[in-house]
């Protein structure tokens, strides 16, 4: 086996303390971005980028490599401590996570997100070391329907979210689809819902709607009841993952690592969509799918591990093709390119040793993770023991920073504070908050990939279920709508009957 | 009441000396004498990017002040340059303007023109080419013309949207009498990998953008919009021989100020830029990008050039329209 022995060579490379310590900070770097709400992986590996001038390509690659896998979990941290997520796909850390937080669990939820976020890492970084230029073939395999159609399941997951009001669910998923498609369209340049408002051109970005709906209205929140944080205040055991426990899960690490690994290489889609779609397919997966939403451990497991197994995969294209599909990828590329690397076929052949040397360093990082990974977040659940005054005060100027941070644009901090009094309101009146999240992630997208779609096939709306794998996955997506909406509509029929009878 | 009185007096002539230095100072200080802030109008990681990050390395020795890169993107490149037109025009803050960007006003985008900045350089240039995958049947662009003639739309073009130069190089085929169908790709990342994975038939985009794919040779040009040959790829053919006339939308790139910058302020830019552009560093970046400009455009020619661009656009628009 060649690429075994290029693997350890590459090991042996990423072992010297040089190349260690590159990674290990990164790994620090990027959980305490992840986690610290506001502050998203992207975020760090933009600014981080400088840092990466004067170093080795291979250096640069694990200096960016552990912030992206770090911060891929870091995020998770959080929305299982105070139930904000650090990045958007941590999003479904908070629906079981936090109440297991709230049941005095939150070592345990910690724990399983950690264990479960590494297994899908390494998983992906092995498939990334072993199977990349085959898996890239399959990849390229994929056109616009396909995107169109795993979007589509991703926005049909929401409905797993809706525990009990798939209506209500619905309508605030079609809110965020409006807010989506604020600004300037992507094909035409025409400017849509901007009402004269020329910063709206830009449009609304999704990351700013998160840091309000989530950051700040749970914020008012925590001021309004001034006991949320108070639930976590006992002290915080990190209980060693028992072996027959994790294997208990082991199926839903599986399913998760399988669905990040598939759509980390779309272009566009990575950790949050993946994550997403996880968390849908283990709700109907999982025996305990009925629970979800009340601290059950599948409902972590799946998610965490689907999003972190999308990193390794997002690298595939990145590597074998020259194609970065997510921002953080394309500031690898640059990085990369900065340095006079071009990644793409020839990269394989001219330098053997570097690639190798970069697979092993996901590996490493994917491993050191665990360590970081508890060590951070041991640091950070004394910290949320600070009284909530000050706490939220603290994740109010996060927020603001973070906010002006993903485009240096003031407008997105207005953004940002109407959001989090949307978001207040909407805990407060129990409307479901990330229906809406999920429809400005996921429809800006959904709408390039059904137009562009339209175009390469003759704006043949048939295309999508013509093709077996766009079919396939709108099939799912179908039976999803149904298995969510059949009760209640049951439930009234049968009420309605019983009413004529009576 | 005596101390206060001497309190005061103190106090004036402090702030009589005070000012009168302020005012020295500003009568003579030097420019740049502070960090000169280099809006990228483009997210991390395109070509944008790549120039002012490398301008940004190239420019501190010269100026001797750090050149701190932000990246503010969105609507075209729009967001970026309404942030370099709200800030101060005291040349502390540069931004990078594209063709994109320019061609997107005259789509009636936004509400820049270009008189509102001053363009203190082309730094980069390069004609736009078609690209074919490695393997595709397509041997010369005669070919593709042929088969497009033959069955009309069957020959699918990826580009990078509506209204772009892209789709105004394809209907100007339509015209010519061979229908190519555009298929637009809001993300530079998807347009790649469609012609790749065979989804699409051709790419239309600058050479310095898929650069990654021609020395992987993952894909390769077929013909070059303008009327010379390319210094890089001298086997391909031109539009110009082949008889087409469609070589006014190259894709520049340069480096703005706001046009009420002081004019001894843009030539100091506009000198350090031009001395940039002379190092080898900036020669193999430009070679590594096919886009090097061999002419030295001063900023009120490289302003004319920008206009001239502004109104070719409009014009093939407008004729568009009919």
């Amino acid at each position: 086996m060649e690429a075994f022995s290029l693997l350890f060579t590459g090991l042996a490379t990423v072992l010297q303390p040089s190349h260690f310590m590159m990674i290990v900070i990164g790994l620090a770097v990027g959980v305490i971005a992840g986690a610290l709400p506001g502050i998203s992986f992207v975020n760090a590996m933009a600014m981080a980028l400088p840092f990466t001038y004067m170093m080795s390509p291979l250096d640069s690659m694990s200096f960016l490599g552990g912030i992206y896998v770090g911060g891929v979990f870091g995020g998770s941290i959080s929305a299982i401590l105070i139930n904000i997520p650090g990045t958007p796909a941590s999003l479904p850390a908070c629906w079981d996570g936090y109440p297991m937080t709230k049941q005095g669990k939150s070592g345990r939820a910690l724990t399983i997100a950690i264990a479960a976020s590494a297994t899908g890492g390494i998983f992906s970084a092995l498939m990334l070391t072993f199977a990349a230029p085959p898996f890239a073939k399959f990849a390229l395999r994929f056109d616009q329907p396909e995107f169109f159609a795993a979007t589509f399941l991703g926005l049909v997951s929401i409905i797993a979210v809706a525990k009990s009001a798939p209506w209500i669910s619905f309508l605030s998923l079609f809110i965020g689809l409006a807010i989506g498609t604020i600004g300037v369209d992507p094909l035409y340049g025409i400017p849509r819902l901007t009402f004269g408002v020329n910063d709206a051109q830009s449009g609304i970005n999704f990351v700013v709607v998160m840091i309000g709906l989530f950051a700040l209205g749970e914020v008012v929140e925590m001021l309004a009841k001034s006991e949320a944080v108070a639930k976590i205040q006992g002290k915080i055991r990190f209980e060693r993952p028992k072996f027959v426990e994790m294997w208990a899960l082991r199926w839903s690490v599986m399913r998760g690592t399988a669905i990040g690994s598939v759509i980390g290489m779309i272009p566009g889609a990575g950790a949050t969509v993946g994550a997403v779609i996880a968390y849908g397919v283990e709700k109907q997966a999982s025996p305990r799918g009925a629970e979800f939403g009340t601290g059950v451990p599948d409902g972590l497991t799946a998610p965490e591990a689907a999003k972190n197994a999308t990193t390794g995969a997002a690298m595939i294209p990145l590597l074998t093709l020259g194609i970065p599909g997510s921002a953080a990828t394309a500031i690898m590329m640059a990085a990369l390119v900065l340095k006079g690397v071009t990644p793409g076929p020839m990269l394989f052949s001219m330098q053997t040793d570097l690639v190798y040397s970069i697979f092993a360093s996901m590996l490493l990082a994917n491993i050191l993770m665990i360590i970081a990974g508890v060590v951070i977040a041991r640091g950070f659940s004394h910290f949320m023991r600070v009284p909530p005054a000050i706490l939220s005060g603290f994740i109010v100027v996060l927020s603001v920073l973070g906010a002006y941070g993903v485009r240096n644009n003031i407008f997105d901090v207005y953004v940002c504070m109407v959001f989090g009094v949307i978001g207040y309101l909407m805990k407060r009146y129990n409307f479901p908050a990330a229906p809406l999240i999920l429809g400005v992630i996921l429809g800006p997208l959904a709408e390039r990939y059904f137009l562009t779609s339209l175009a390469n096939y003759d704006n043949n709306l048939a295309i999508f279920v013509q093709r077996p794998i766009s079919g396939t996955i709108l099939g799912m997506s179908v039976a999803f709508i149904i298995w969510a909406t059949l009760p209640s509509l049951i439930k009234k029929y049968r009420q309605r009957k019983a009413g004529v009878v009576a | 009441m005596k101390t206060l009185s001497s309190f005061a007096k103190k106090a004036l002539i402090g702030a009589v000396i005070a000012s009168g230095l302020a005012g020295a100072v500003q009568a003579q200080e030097k420019y740049p004498s502070r960090p000169i802030e280099i809006v990228v109008s483009f997210g991390p990681g395109g070509g944008a990017d790549a120039m002012g990050r490398k301008l940004s390395q190239l420019l501190e020795p010269v100026l001797k002040v750090p050149l701190p890169v932000s990246n503010i993107s969105g609507a075209s490149g729009n967001a970026g340059l309404t942030k370099l037109v709200t800030n101060p025009a005291d040349g502390y803050t540069v931004a990078t303007l594209i063709a994109l960007s320019v061609s997107s006003w005259a789509a009636g985008l936004g509400t820049a023109k270009p008189d509102d900045f001053t363009i203190v350089a082309i730094t980069q240039n390069s004609p736009s080419m078609l690209f074919v995958p490695m393997d595709s049947p397509f041997k010369t662009f005669k070919d593709l013309l042929n088969h497009a003639k033959a069955n009309p739309g069957a020959v699918k073009v990826a580009t990078s949207g509506y209204g772009t130069q892209d789709d105004i190089t394809l209907m100007y085929f339509n015209s010519q009498g061979y229908k190519l169908t555009n298929v637009p790709f809001a993300k530079p990342a998807e347009r790649y990998a469609s012609p790749l994975g065979k989804h699409t038939d051709a790419i239309y985009e600058e050479p310095g953008d898929v650069a990654q794919f021609l020395t992987g040779k993952q894909l390769r040009p077929l013909v070059v919009f303008d009327d010379e040959r390319h210094a890089s790829f001298p086997d391909v053919p031109n539009s110009k021989e082949l008889g087409f006339s469609i070589s006014d939308l190259p894709n520049f790139r340069t480096v703005a100020v706001p046009s009420k910058t002081p004019k001894d302020r843009v030539d100091i830019l506009a000198a350090a830029i031009n001395k940039v552009m002379e190092t080898p560093e900036w020669k193999k970046f430009c070679a590594e990008t096919y886009s090097c400009v061999t002419k030295r455009y001063a900023p009120a020619e490289a302003g004319a050039y920008v206009k001239e661009f502004y109104v070719a656009t409009q014009n093939h628009l407008k004729a568009m329209k009919k």
